[in-house]
């Protein structure tokens, strides 16, 4: 006897009226998410769009008008805007290795099997990201001080007659505000640190008894395992460095000193914002900067599907 | 096609995650300053920072009660100047709750942000249309970086007959000289005077400098010089020592060892330096042309000299080393002998009058045989935008009217016959007798123009003069002609250009 045939659904399933009414709940939950961020930032985000294309200012001397692609040619023709962009893409070449990496190689330490009273370090490593960053840079702006810092008086104590001016130097800048996102690198740590220790054991037991060393586990099994953890904190850091602001806005009280090496892509935008009031180019350059953002993004996801291995996922 | 759907997954992923990255991730039911805020003091997962353009722009903590239903809400937005010191709050709050008290009906609401980040919070008020009624204490500079956004008080004063020949029709010309109308009523000013440290000239074999403006000056010879900048820059050689205990005039001067520097001019502006030497303005009679104003450039010169030849003024770096500046001006570290700067200043030396008890004033120096002092004035503006421009103008004239407030901000009255009584309750913070007097004759030697006044593009053009500014305070062998034409430039491009 032939069993009956039941007829399926290609792709998506109608909802039946039950299916309906459950679903329907769902929605009803999920809506004042979606109201929020209809209204709080999609409707920004156009309307962000739509001053692109007018002379919004705060002072509105002229009336406000339609000025079409003004401002996206002032954006062309506006030497600061590639400046900053490539101010900001020097200190991501510098501190990406580091905001990626550093967290990792500390999340492995703490770790290991042989790390004595590991819950104290990673409280240790995790404090620092509690400390308001505002105090912190000020914390460090002592700590990288030319004259009074301890950091130069360690450099001078073992011999380095002429440390660097780490905050006054075009040069040294970029270290110096690497050294100061280290002490960020905490929450980056606790996420390395779930990663690990969500890969099972018996992966590395396998791994021991067909010969495999310390450096073999870690290329061919911690890192494919931690991958997605890997992928997920390089999207993230990628997005953070492009929009990086708030160190060089209260360290250097936005001037973009010394020599411009601090006027980064975002603090620009900032300042045709708010100090230079010109609502309409700044929304110009955020909406440059999403356009990089996005365009970078796409490319890591493009990537992902060649390196990011998802231990649930059919391949 | 379940390809197609899943890169459209993706690529709304991709949106999603884009969209919250940039943007701020606080609670909505907070004020957008507040959101900025909270986020701001949040690092970054990965070792960065907390990413969106959100400065430390949350209101002071308050104590502010609550409006009835029914008051007419008037909003005072504080510090575009001074005013944001805690034990500053305190004292506004309680001017705003004893107003409340005696004016039922209106409700006066104090918010308080923090001096740096008070302009930009008002920028995001007045853009999102939400301004205050109400701000101050301001400067001039403060009410320019906001042009066109203050109310012509005119009608109000006429129609409230509030007295304004109480004032110096210099005072409120100060106010009505940018084609807006009244928009300010004078308050409180701040003439500026040279602050001397009267151990440095002794220990020197000095004379110290002339209370009297528009004088001259004693040299250790016996020869009496006009007391202009080419004296202050000859005495103050002899006033920079090092840590040996030599002056900046002897041979084997040590000058990455200084312990005493001979002269701190106030740096908050190169308008002002300049201003110290004689008024000026950026711009031309046409209103469109840039100028440097020759007296200006010789100020920029003097003040380059200072700091990279002469050694007599602390770098940029050194002034901005909280380790050694801890309260914005070196002059109230006791390692400065000389420093021009505004009586607003004074809160940095009753901070130290314990230790610090062997300082006065003195007349600012002459340029060419004229003498200015560039001027400070703050009061309170009312916005165009106010919904309740009569109960603001009513608070308005109850804040000028307070004399706590006054002395809060160490403004001295603009009204003249208060100046005196003002300036001996200051003497009480003090245990070395003051001569106030220089403060209240400097008055007549205020920079007309003041430095201050509107130019095209006011807020680029402030940001790229503080940018030169800083360069020069910081890097020594700079070619200032060259630094000083370059500016020109860009100041002109930027006027042509149009803008705030």
């Amino acid at each position: 006897m032939a069993a009956p045939s039941v007829a399926r659904p290609r792709y998506l399933p109608r909802f039946s009226g039950l299916a309906w009414r459950r679903a329907r709940w769902g929605y009803v939950f999920i809506a004042p998410w979606i109201i929020g961020f209809l209204a709080f930032t999609a409707f920004p985000m156009v309307a962000t769009f739509a001053f692109t294309f007018t002379n919004i200012n705060l002072a509105q001397a002229e009336p406000l008008r339609f000025v079409g692609l003004d401002n996206y040619k002032t954006l062309l023709s506006d030497h600061q805007t590639w400046e900053s962009l490539g101010v900001t893409l020097k200190f991501a070449a510098l501190s990406l290795p580091v905001a990626v990496g550093l967290p990792f190689l500390v999340a492995l330490m703490l770790h290991s099997r042989h790390l004595r009273g590991p819950g104290g370090f990673r409280v240790l490593f995790f404090l620092p990201y509690v400390v308001p960053f505002v105090a912190g840079v000020f914390i460090w702006n002592g700590m990288l001080n030319p004259d009074s810092g301890w950091v130069n008086g360690v450099l001078e104590a073992i011999g380095i007659s002429k440390p660097p001016a780490w905050l006054e130097d075009p040069t040294w800048i970029y270290p110096g505000l690497v050294i100061m996102g280290i002490w960020g690198i905490g929450a980056g740590m606790i996420v390395y640190l779930a990663g690990l220790k969500g890969i099972p054991t018996d992966l590395y037991e396998a791994a021991k008894i067909d010969g495999a060393g310390a450096w073999a586990s870690l290329r061919n099994i911690t890192i494919p395992m931690i991958s997605p953890v890997i992928f997920y904190t390089i999207v993230l850091a990628v997005v953070e460095v492009l929009q990086y602001f708030l160190v060089p806005l209260v360290l250097k009280n936005g001037t973009g000193e010394p020599g411009g090496s601090t006027l980064f892509f975002n603090l620009y935008l900032y300042k045709n914002f708010f100090t230079f009031q010109n609502m309409s180019y700044g929304a110009t350059l955020a909406w440059l900067l999403f356009a990089i953002t996005l365009v970078i993004t796409l490319i890591l996801f493009g990537t992902a599907r060649r390196w990011v291995y998802y231990a649930g996922e059919a391949r | 096609m379940e390809r197609s759907l899943g890169r459209l997954a993706v690529l709304i992923s991709v949106l999603a995650l884009l969209v919250g990255a940039c943007s701020a991730t606080s609670s909505s039911s907070a004020p957008a300053s507040q959101a900025a805020a909270s986020e701001a003091a949040s690092p970054a997962a990965s070792g960065g920072e907390s990413a969106s353009p959100s400065p430390v722009i949350t209101p002071l903590p308050n104590n502010a009660s609550q409006a009835k239903p029914g008051d007419v809400v008037v909003r005072w937005y504080c510090c575009l100047g001074t005013g944001d010191a805690p034990e500053q709050v305190t004292v506004e709050q309680k001017v705003a709750d004893d107003f409340n008290t005696a004016n039922p009906g209106i409700h006066l609401q104090f918010e308080g942000f923090v001096y740096a980040a008070a302009r930009d919070a008002l920028s995001v008020q007045l853009g999102s249309g939400n301004g205050p009624d109400l701000v101050g204490p301001l400067g001039i500079g403060g009410a320019n970086a906001f042009h066109g956004q203050w109310l012509d008080l005119q009608p109000l004063i006429d129609k409230n007959k509030f007295d304004m020949t109480q004032f110096p029709a210099s005072t409120v010309h100060l106010y009505n000289a940018g084609g807006d109308g009244q928009v300010g009523i004078p308050y409180a000013v701040y003439p500026s005077v040279l602050f001397y440290k009267a151990g440095a000239f002794k220990e020197a074999g000095l004379k110290e400098p002339p209370h009297t403006w528009n004088s001259t000056y004693t040299m250790p010879d016996g020869s009496k010089v006009p007391w202009d900048w080419d004296t202050v820059r000859k005495i103050a050689l002899m006033l920079t020592v090092d840590k040996n205990g030599k002056d900046a005039t002897e041979s084997g001067f040590d000058p990455d060892n200084i312990v005493q520097w001979g002269i701190e001019p106030q740096r908050d502006d190169m308008r002002q330096t300049g201003a110290y030497w004689k008024a000026g303005a950026f711009a031309a009679a046409d209103g469109k042309t840039v100028q440097m104003p020759d007296a200006w450039v010789a100020s920029w010169h003097w003040f380059y000299d200072a700091i990279w030849k002469d050694h007599i003024s602390t770098t940029g770096p050194q002034f901005l080393n909280t380790d050694f500046n801890p309260g914005g001006y070196p002059f109230f570290t006791g390692k400065v002998a000389m420093s021009t700067n505004y009586l607003w200043s004074l809160y940095g030396l009753k901070d130290a009058a314990a230790t610090f008890t062997d300082w006065n004033m003195a007349a600012t120096p002459s340029y060419q045989g004229q003498t200015t002092a560039a001027f400070n004035a703050d009061t309170f503006r009312i916005l165009k935008g106010s919904k309740h421009p009569d109960e603001t103008f009513k608070v308005l004239t109850y804040l000028l009217g307070n004399q706590d407030l006054l002395k809060l901000y160490g403004g001295m009255p603009a009204v003249e016959s208060k100046q005196d009584a003002f300036l001996q309750g200051l003497q009480s913070d003090y245990k070395q007798q003051i001569d106030w007097n220089v403060a209240k004759q400097g008055i007549a030697f205020a920079d007309v123009p003041n430095f201050e006044s509107y130019t095209p593009a006011y807020n680029q053009t402030l940001d790229l003069i503080n940018t030169f500014y800083t360069k020069w305070q910081a890097t020594s062998g700079l070619d200032i002609d060259k630094e000083v034409a370059d500016m020109k430039s860009q100041m002109q491009a930027i006027w042509d250009k149009g803008g705030n």
